[in-house]
């Protein structure tokens, strides 16, 4: 029973505002509310960076509690083990505990091609061509068995998923299982990679010419493609705003999803800095 | 299980969102429906009180408070809302008056910007009956007569606790009363 209780007082706990707010230690990001209190409310680009927070949007199955000891527990993982930001396209080594294997760890290396889930079951694919073989492994962010995730090369690419990999020339999957972390030019932005990409002739895994791809380099198909695209597209719903909606988690509840999570999050990765700060002038 | 999309910004809308929309069957499909709402949302906004059919009514409610409130977050400089603003209403008039009469109205409101009331269901007729969808700040008389007896003003939380007191103490009398009577036989 006291278990059951306080799992609802942290449902009924608010948004810190005001007082409590103005006396944790918190770096800028402190708006005025109509009530003259200030809020505290994360940078914009949390929501990209930390896409897994934000919950399913499909109302049936919503449940505030379950989203919130996700969010928990979210947390006590990623200050156990660091889980740095990345994007599709973008180059990661990922290493996993392993019963089976002589080192006890099995590392893989390779480009995120989609990411997906929400809260705990959130997970990213990677890609990469080992022995002329093509290899997707889906890991699960917040797993257990993960040791360390590695962000070799942090960049973007002109589509949000890059399942086109798969039917492109291999040499666009291909990366150097040794491959080691490229430092960033400019930390404020993430860059992003206009590559096009050169596909294989036909068959396909997907009919890529429906599916308004940026970054893959003209398919030269026939026209009856073409035609067949647009006959069975749904031009209308790009005005569909219901359709929009259904999809998204509306501001508010982005921002205070992510005003209850950005201090514990600004507060591991200042940890993080300050320790390899440490560690590097033990090298030195 | 999917991940929220990110490319846009929504307000949160203040009316009750169903989990899945109308078809709103016609002859031309997906295509059509948006075609009608689009017809139903362009009245509303022109006339600012219509009465129609109680699901289309629904659906397009949706997208009236979506629209309007896209215009109040972005305003008319943002290339997105201007698409969408220009797409919903069919007359072009109808975008100024979005911009420079809607959207100011609406700037502070903490409630729905659109009320839907239902209307009369003759019998025979459609089924599901009628609605009047409005927009709220309109200049016509209101619909529903406003109601100046809340339960929880502080006054009638008092006059209902005196009320209790009140019968309490009645009941007490009376059973002092009865006991004295059944005593004395």
């Amino acid at each position: 029973m006291a278990i059951v209780e306080h799992l609802a007082s942290l449902l009924r706990k608010p948004i810190e505002t005001s007082d409590e707010a103005g006396e944790r230690s918190v770096s800028t990001q402190k708006t005025e509310d109509e009530s003259g209190n200030t809020v505290i409310v994360a940078p914009p680009e949390f929501r990209f960076m930390y896409p897994e927070f934000l919950p399913d949007p499909a109302p049936e199955t919503r449940n505030r509690l379950r989203e919130k000891l996700e969010r928990m527990d979210m947390l006590q993982r990623r200050s156990v083990i660091e889980i740095p930001e990345f994007y599709t396209g973008s180059i990661m080594a990922v290493t996993v505990a392993d019963a089976n294997s002589p080192n006890k760890f099995a590392r893989f290396v390779g480009i995120c091609i989609q990411r997906g889930g929400s809260g705990l079951r959130a997970w990213f694919i990677l890609r990469n061509v080992v022995d002329k073989q093509g290899v997707e492994i889906l890991y699960e962010m917040y797993c257990p068995l993960i040791q360390k995730i590695e962000v070799l090369r942090l960049e973007r690419r002109l589509d949000e998923s890059l399942l086109y990999l798969r039917d492109a020339l291999p040499e666009y999957s291909t990366f150097p299982l040794n491959m080691e972390q490229e430092r960033r030019l400019n930390n404020s932005v993430v860059p992003i990679n206009p590559i096009k990409v050169k596909l294989r002739p036909r068959p396909w895994l997907e009919r890529w010419e429906r599916q308004n791809l940026q970054g893959v380099e003209d398919l030269n198909l026939p026209q009856r493609f073409y035609d067949k695209a647009e006959k069975v597209a749904k031009p209308w719903e790009k005005y569909d705003l219901m359709l929009h909606y259904r999809k998204t988690i509306p501001a508010e509840e982005q921002e205070k999803i992510f005003a209850e999570v950005h201090s514990q999050l600004q507060q591991q990765e200042l940890k993080r800095k300050l320790r390899r700060r440490r560690g590097f002038d033990n090298e030195q | 299980m999917n991940q929220a999309d990110l490319s846009k910004l929504v307000s949160a809308l203040r009316i009750a969102v169903k989990p899945k929309p109308r078809l709103l069957s016609c002859p031309e499909g997906p295509a059509g429906r948006l075609k009608k709402l689009r017809a139903t949302v362009t009245a509303l906004v022109k006339y600012e009180r219509i009465e129609l059919n109680y699901p289309r009514a629904d659906e397009a409610q949706g997208y009236a408070e979506r629209l309007i409130s896209d215009a109040i977050r972005n305003g008319d400089c943002h290339k997105h809302t201007m698409e969408m603003a220009d797409y919903w209403l069919n007359e072009k008039q109808l975008v100024h008056k979005l911009f420079k009469v809607l959207v100011p109205r609406y700037q502070n409101y903490n409630s729905s910007f659109t009320r839907l009331v239902l209307g009369p269901k003759t019998y025979p007729g459609y089924y599901a009956g009628t609605a009047i969808l409005e927009l709220k700040g309109n200049p016509f008389p209101a619909l529903q007569p406003e109601n100046h007896n809340y339960h929880y003003w502080l006054h009638n939380v008092l006059l209902e606790e005196a009320k209790k007191e009140f019968r309490s103490a009645q009941e007490e009398r009376n059973a002092g009363t009865t006991e004295s009577v059944t005593t004395e036989s």
